[in-house]
């Protein structure tokens, strides 16, 4: 059974801060902390599929939501899993006011500098929430 | 004053549901006035703090500052556009909401309580509290504006 940390991201597509959310999450997924972490697209969770829902019970969830209704958090939560953390890129921007994110299909520097910071926020997470499971 | 939500007007539009409360005037621009005294509270309208979307930042006027109608009372980055915020009053800036430093997401929490932005302190507060709007007028306002957008034409 794949019990790899599930990195699920904003799906707001055309938003700028929701492709952060995206950019960032294949960043930890893909390069950062392959081994123990796999995305899940937002729109996997969203129909009543008893698989999926097995599937998101099993491991925990690191959320990563492009605006304040957090549709990433919510509906992993409604769906049955468990949000081990819950983040916003607008509060990790508030650190890093100099990476002012613009562009939608394509990220400004700025935007690709953010999602980069983003994903070693998460890729913390994500040792200390392996580190809790080793002890 | 303390603000009572049961008196509020509510515009809905679409699935959204945008509240005037009756005893505040209003600006064009979108924000809010309150008497207290011989003082004015300063903040944004839910309406205006909707439509500018989730606030990054918000940099304020400094207290002492002395402003007329239409001067920069303070500015705010969202997630969508940089606004400068024109003051709907005359005075003198006596207090700002210091909390929206390190929290402005106060703004779109709570428009017309935590969120308010600054005291302003005016000898000649009649003239211009006149020439507001009431919130059955920034209702018709608002709605106007909403179906600009929704409908451009």
């Amino acid at each position: 059974m794949n019990r790899k940390i599930c990195i699920v991201p904003c799906s707001g597509i055309g938003k700028t801060y929701g492709s952060v959310a995206r950019e960032g999450a294949f960043i930890v997924t893909e390069d950062l902390r392959p081994e123990t972490t796999r995305i899940m697209a937002l729109s996997r969770l969203v129909p009543d599929d008893s698989d999926v829902r097995v599937e998101i019970a099993l491991a925990e969830s690191i959320t990563i939501d492009g605006c304040k209704l957090a549709c990433a958090a919510k509906v992993v939560a409604e769906t049955g899993g468990t949000v081990a953390h819950a983040l916003q890129v607008l509060d990790v921007y508030r650190k890093h006011r100099d990476l002012k994110p613009a562009g939608i299909a394509e990220l400004n520097e700025g935007g690709k500098r953010l999602a980069a910071v983003l994903a070693e926020e998460v890729a913390a997470l994500v040792d200390n929430m392996e580190g809790k499971h080793d002890a | 004053m303390a603000h009572n939500p049961n008196e509020d007007l509510e515009l809905r539009i679409d699935k959204f549901t945008f509240r005037f409360p009756t005893g505040l005037r209003f600006s064009e621009a979108g924000l809010w006035i309150r008497r207290e005294g011989g003082l004015v509270r300063v903040g944004l309208s839910d309406f205006a703090q909707r439509r500018a979307g989730d606030i990054a930042f918000a940099n304020l006027t400094p207290a002492g500052t002395v402003l007329g109608i239409g001067d920069e009372v303070a500015s705010i980055e969202t997630v969508k556009v940089n606004i400068s915020l024109p003051s709907p009053v005359n005075g003198i800036v006596r207090e700002v909401n210091s909390a929206l430093q390190d929290t402005p997401e106060l703004i779109n929490q709570d428009p017309y309580g935590n969120g308010w932005i600054a005291l302003v302190g005016s000898e000649d507060l009649e003239a211009p509290l006149n020439g507001l709007l009431d919130a059955e007028m920034c209702v018709a306002l608002a709605r106007r504006q909403a179906e600009a957008e929704l409908n451009p034409s």
